[in-house]
């Protein structure tokens, strides 16, 4: 046995894991632009989620507030939530008619790993909001929905 | 692979836990993950969650045993000391854990708890005002959930 291996082999397992994660979801994350908590306190499984994100300054986004949908399923982490838009937006990655945040076009949800976690994908978003390919692009108007 | 580095000790306790299990509990680590147990425990007699089945998973994390082990209950319980997504409020699982304590004793005082509720130091809010309030009616509705959600596991 080697110290510096074992911390690789512990793997924590995914009721535990999205604890860790709601709890510091309570606490509140950095500067508050990005935020999260569970849609249902008596779902024992911890599924459905809402993350909000506050648009960065100096872009098309800047002082909205938009409402996102994550649902982790059974095999979160190893695979990632879904994420969908509840609030409209006008960006690259979200499919115009769902809302939905497409993969293939979201490299953190494309090149997902186990260590990623919901803060993680809302941190990602904002910045992708900040990109030059989605800082001025014409918005729906604010406060409509999916 | 994911278990080459168990250390030594994880691996003795849980060995004693298959081969001499503590009345009424019972604790067994999931096959690929050996730091992860799917616990059962009878609801002690005399209480009001007798006759129940109780199903809990543990997980000991990376600094076990210098922290203590992550316990909830997946069996909805009606309970002053926890709450509704079956997290445990009991100070040897907080401030009070020592490495001298071990999985088996975590699981013999959580099963302790169900015997002696403590509404003094609660997690749900609401259900240690109504056993304070009307324990007798508290302990109704606890027997009713027994019967409702941890007969049949």
């Amino acid at each position: 046995m080697t110290l510096g291996s074992a911390g690789s082999s512990v793997v924590v397992p995914r009721n535990f894991r999205l604890l860790e994660e709601l709890e510091k979801g309570e606490k509140g994350i950095g500067d508050g632009t990005v935020s999260y908590g569970m849609d249902d306190g008596d779902d024992i499984y911890m599924r459905s989620w809402t993350g909000t994100i506050i648009g960065p300054y100096n872009t098309v986004h800047e002082g909205r507030i938009y409402q996102l949908k994550l649902f982790c399923d059974k095999d979160y982490p190893e695979k990632p939530p879904t994420v969908r838009f509840h609030s409209r937006i006008n960006m690259t990655c979200v499919n115009h008619e769902t809302g939905v945040v497409e993969s293939k076009k979201f490299s953190l949800l494309a090149n997902w790993q186990r260590r990623f976690t919901m803060e993680d994908i809302l941190t990602q978003l904002k910045k992708e909001m900040a990109a030059s390919h989605n800082r001025k692009l014409i918005q729906p108007p604010e406060g409509t929905c999916y | 692979m994911a278990n080459s580095n168990l250390p030594r000790r994880i691996i003795k306790e849980t060995q004693r836990l298959l081969s001499e299990p503590a009345p009424g509990i019972s604790a067994s680590p999931s096959e690929d993950n050996m730091r992860y147990f799917n616990v059962m425990i009878l609801g002690p007699t005399q209480s009001p969650y007798e006759g129940g089945v109780f199903k809990l998973e543990l997980f000991l994390p990376e600094e076990y045993p210098m922290a203590a082990p992550k316990v909830r209950f997946l069996t909805k319980i009606y309970h002053p000391n926890i709450d509704k997504l079956g997290r445990i409020c009991l100070d040897i699982l907080k401030d009070k854990w020592s490495p001298a304590l071990q999985i088996r004793t975590v699981l013999l005082s959580i099963q302790a708890l169900l015997s002696a509720p403590n509404p003094d130091d609660p997690l749900s809010e609401n259900i240690a005002k109504h056993w304070k309030s009307n324990e007798a009616e508290a302990v109704e509705t606890a027997k009713e959930w027994t019967r409702l959600y941890a007969s049949d596991a």
